[in-house]
């Protein structure tokens, strides 16, 4: 298979709740100018254009059409995913295999979220509409205590069952969730494309936020965030070329179970903290990427933890430490950016989501750190190969990238 | 930079859509309900049993139609406590949410569960249907949890 | 292209209303396909699906149609435009080397459920555009279809004469929603406008429909059929959002997608080399003005071509001979329904609408507002 690198990536200049100086083309713009800026290309050095975010929070149908001058794509093939939360990643898989079909060389990849302009409880009851729907004919009252029971009403009721079911396989506690929380904030601080920094973020002021559904706390949510980031990549001839350090896709893989909502009309079948398909997308990975021992051969790691458990439960399911290691390692602080097992040095999902970029961010987080351009949040240890996961859907739709400082061999 | 920038108001209008959902696995649910039983739909190949019965086992990827009867008596297998409503509201009381494996069944339902404390909830707790008063064939007759 | 990659099997379904529920046509389709194939979901590496949020009425919508599609705990992505994109990306993880099998399934319910205009409105400026209401999917085709008769001085009978012959390919076509068996020019000509010049008959109906499709590496198509259809060549492109800059008589990004996939497939001489075409035209107007961007009708020719009946299922260059869009046009699927068309002429299972010649064939998608966006793929035996 052939080579893919990342040789540019650009990010809006902020990542806030609310952009009410631009709107969503001239947004992504900023994005694909920074790019743009960052490696010296311009739009004629782009062969192909692949384009996602998750469209119902704005409400504007495949906004590519509309965004397609603003987004240097005139003329050229522009290829539209969705795939929900993990949209970014699995974009940047489409521009992997666009360029690995031997068909393109320089593709850009072009993901964002601009949720201020549209209702995102929508968006998330959008989710279960027809089940909602379902439920209003079958007579029952939605709002009410037996309905809202009924369905686990939007994305945090159905998350709390995942937090919950961890909690207990795990023998973790409600202070390691809200001890990574403020440890992903601190990160947060030290990165200026993240949306909710706290450089003086504890646990114990976490747990002061209020309960929403147990273990889930207001202090472990992620933020809506409008932004957009922007990654190029490049076969290896194309790069040789063009950039002179390069991080470079050693693996991608992905796994789909099934939307575990448990309601009355749909049946679940596993557990939301089982997590299969991470379990199955990571170990297909590492056998692509030729990594025999994680734990020993992975020096970083970003998770997609839109909810601060998961970069705990998420860690254990790829592989990069057994099942109720991960609290333990929290404790004695080798996940911070000093530790031996960094993860999200960028303050992860929990501090920064605008839903279309979340995944892709955890893979161009990762090539900032082997590039070792992540400036004030670049962690301790040398980075040589890192780990990106992104999961979307109701838990169970798993992405995982894996990249490395040199192009693979064989 | 913008200097001066206007909101103009939109809609996603999904009042004029009408959806379909498959009807032969509920409806047996709900027509048994009626009689205060729960029937799931079992696959024939791997003996999975759902609740309620998808017209199709998500394994094997084959049509699927054999009743299943399963107990209204189950265990806990993860939980919830509800604290807010999906828009931020703080609830009137804590609501405890258990997903529940009902015995004889594969899958799992979401439900409601009242009569305990929530410090006394925990995975592996033994519940069972509060069936309503008068038993209508709706999804209402299963009112919600209690411990066993 | 390095490698060959084939379509072993196909599986269509189109009506007004299917009386079905989207789980349930994701499981026919693809449940379907695998039996006429002797294989079961384990047999597939890697899935595309294809589906519009907008359209579904709910986000994510490919989420819920994972596990019926027979993707639980398997390797599946999901791309959100017409079908034939899609067939482009499962194409390209074949080539990558990574995957021998892909399956791409696409549907669209907008007979029974959902109204279809909604899918272009919502694809509009939300700042202007929707605000204004002047254009809506209908209008701005109407807008392209009298700028493309003013163009080349055809009379409005060229767009009943291409409606005619596509409603009546499509009465012979069992996979078809719309079909008006006996139907004549005047018949059309006698239906209301919807926006002038476009009439009733001139325009896609509502319809409910889905496709699924298997690609296989050449290794593997040798196992699965005898009857394998090659993908020689792809493109894409893409034009300006703005109407008022794009030269609407005619499709630019159309061409320039059409070049990508002509240069990988060696074609030089459209006309001469390709057989026939299946063409996503939604609209009467749509499939002269498209074909002429495809190179397969001389610009200015087409009143004369179609009068007489160069592009019939019996003619020199067939066009859209399974009826085309004006059949049925399930959206996020049509695309993907030219390709299996165009397939089943190729492997000579297309009974009635089957033309003699089957070759090499040019199926084309699009996307937006007027063909804002196109998608071609050159197929051959």
């Amino acid at each position: 298979m052939r080579n893919v690198g990342i040789i540019g990536i650009g990010y809006t200049p902020v990542f806030v709740s609310k952009r009410k100086d631009v709107n969503i083309p001239e947004m992504i713009s900023e994005a694909v100018d920074n790019a743009f800026a960052n490696t010296g290309l311009t739009a004629a050095d782009i062969d192909a254009v692949v384009f996602g975010n998750m469209q119902t929070f704005e409400g504007v149908n495949l906004p590519h059409l509309w965004a397609a001058d603003y987004i240097a794509s005139l003329g050229k093939p522009v290829m539209r995913i969705a795939t929900g939360g993990t949209t970014g990643m699995s974009a940047f898989h489409a521009g992997y295999y666009h360029i690995t079909s031997g068909l393109h060389d320089v593709v850009m990849v072009v993901t964002y979220e601009k949720q201020s302009e549209g209702d995102s409880q929508v968006g998330l009851m959008g989710i279960i509409t027809p089940e909602l729907m379902a439920m209003l004919s079958a007579g029952i009252d939605v709002t009410g205590g037996s309905g809202m029971g009924a369905i686990g009403g939007g994305s945090a009721g159905g998350i709390s069952f995942q937090a919950s079911s961890y909690l207990h396989h795990s023998g973790a506690g409600i202070e390691h969730i809200d001890a990574q929380a403020a440890l992903e904030r601190r990160n947060a601080a030290k990165n200026p494309y993240a949306h909710l920094k706290d450089p003086e973020a504890t646990a114990e002021k976490i747990a002061q936020t209020p309960m929403v559904s147990w273990p889930i706390r207001f202090g472990h949510i992620c933020p809506t965030s409008d932004g957009a980031t922007v990654a190029i990549l490049a076969s290896e001839k194309a790069a040789a070329k063009i950039a002179d350090k390069v991080a470079w896709v050693h693996a991608v893989a992905n796994c789909a179970s099934d939307a575990t909502t448990a309601n009355l009309i749909e049946s679940q079948i596993t557990d939301p903290a089982e997590q299969m398909p991470a379990i199955i997308a990571s170990r297909q990975a590492y056998e692509r990427a030729g990594i025999k021992d994680p734990k020993r051969e992975i020096d970083y790691v970003e998770i997609y933890n839109g909810f601060a458990h998961q970069a705990l439960m998420y860690l254990e399911k790829v592989g990069m430490c057994e099942v109720g290691e991960a609290h333990k390692l929290q404790e004695a602080g080798e996940l911070e950016m000093s530790g031996r097992m960094p993860v999200n040095a960028s303050g992860g999902v929990v501090s920064t989501n605008a839903i279309g970029t979340s995944a892709m961010n955890r893979v161009t987080e990762c090539a900032l750190q082997i590039l070792g351009r992540a400036g004030e949040h670049q962690v301790e240890k040398e980075v040589h190969k890192a780990l990106a996961h992104g999961w979307g859907g109701l838990m169970q739709y798993v992405t995982i990238t894996i990249l490395g400082d040199k192009p693979k061999k064989g | 930079m913008m200097e001066e920038t206007r909101i103009v108001q939109g809609t996603w209008d999904i009042s004029t859509f009408k959806f379909r959902i498959e009807g032969v696995g509920l409806r047996r649910m709900l027509e048994n309900m009626k009689e205060g039983k729960l029937v799931g739909t079992k696959c024939h190949q791997c003996g999975m049993v759902y609740l309620p019965g998808p017209f199709y086992c998500r394994k094997c990827h084959i049509e699927i139609n054999e009743p299943a009867e399963v107990s209204d008596h189950g265990e806990i297998m993860t939980f919830t406590i509800g604290y807010a409503d999906v828009r931020g509201n703080p609830l009137e009381e804590p609501r405890i949410a258990p997903v529940v494996k009902m015995d004889g069944c594969d899958s799992w339902i979401m439900g409601v569960l009242q009569g305990v404390k929530p410090e006394e909830v925990h995975v592996g707790m033994r519940v069972k249907v509060q069936w309503a008063e008068n038993l209508t064939g709706s999804l209402q007759d299963m009112q919600y949890f209690v411990p066993e | 292209m390095e490698k060959n990659v084939a379509i072993v099997g196909y599986k269509m379904m189109n009506a007004l209303d299917l009386v079905t529920s989207r789980e349930r046509l994701t499981f026919d389709l693809t449940r379907g396909l695998f039996n006429e194939l002797g294989i079961d979901r384990l047999a597939v590496d890697t899935t595309i699906l294809d589906s519009n949020d907008f359209l579904d009425g709910r986000t994510i919508s490919n989420v819920f149609l994972d596990p019926q599609a027979g993707v639980y705990m398997r390797d599946e992505s999901k791309v959100e435009m017409d079908g034939l994109n899609a067939v482009l990306y499962a194409c390209m993880r074949i080539l990558s080397g990574q995957y021998q099998t892909a399956m791409v399934m696409a549907l669209g319910l907008t007979g029974s459920q959902v109204s279809p205009y909604l899918h272009i409105e919502y694809t509009l400026d939300p700042t202007y555009d929707r605000q204004v209401k002047l254009l809506n999917e209908l209008s701005a085709a109407a807008l392209q279809a009298r700028s493309y008769l003013a163009k080349y001085g055809y009379s409005e009978e060229l767009l009943d004469g291409v409606a005619a012959q596509n409603l009546g390919n499509a009465a012979l076509n069992p996979y078809q929603a719309r079909r008006i068996s006996g139907i004549s020019k005047d018949q059309v000509k006698g239906s209301a406008y919807y926006y002038e010049p476009l009439r009733e008959l001139h325009c896609f109906p509502p319809s409910d429909g889905g496709c699924a499709v298997l690609l296989a590496s050449e290794e593997k198509a040798k196992e699965l059929t005898d009857k394998p259809v090659w993908i020689k060549g792809m493109g894409q492109s893409i034009e300006t959002y703005f109407l008022g800059e794009r030269d609407l008589f005619t499709s630019t990004s159309t061409t320039q997608a059409a070049k990508r996939a002509y240069d990988l497939a060696g074609v030089t001489d459209p006309k001469k080399q390709v057989a026939f075409a299946e063409i996503s035209s939604l609209f009467a107007h749509q499939e002269p003005l498209l074909a002429e961007a495809l190179g397969l009708l001389d610009k200015g020719q087409a009143a004369g071509a179609y009068q007489v009946g160069e592009t019939a299922i019996d003619g020199k260059l067939p066009i859209n001979p399974s009826g085309g869009p004006l059949g049925a046009h399930p959206i996020s699927a049509t695309g993907l329904v030219r390709l299996a068309e165009a397939a089943r002429q190729l492997r000579g299972e297309a009974g009635d609408n089957q033309v003699r010649e089957a070759g090499m064939a040019v199926v084309h998608g699009q996307d937006g507002a007027c063909a804002q966006q196109n998608a071609v793929v050159v197929l051959g035996i």
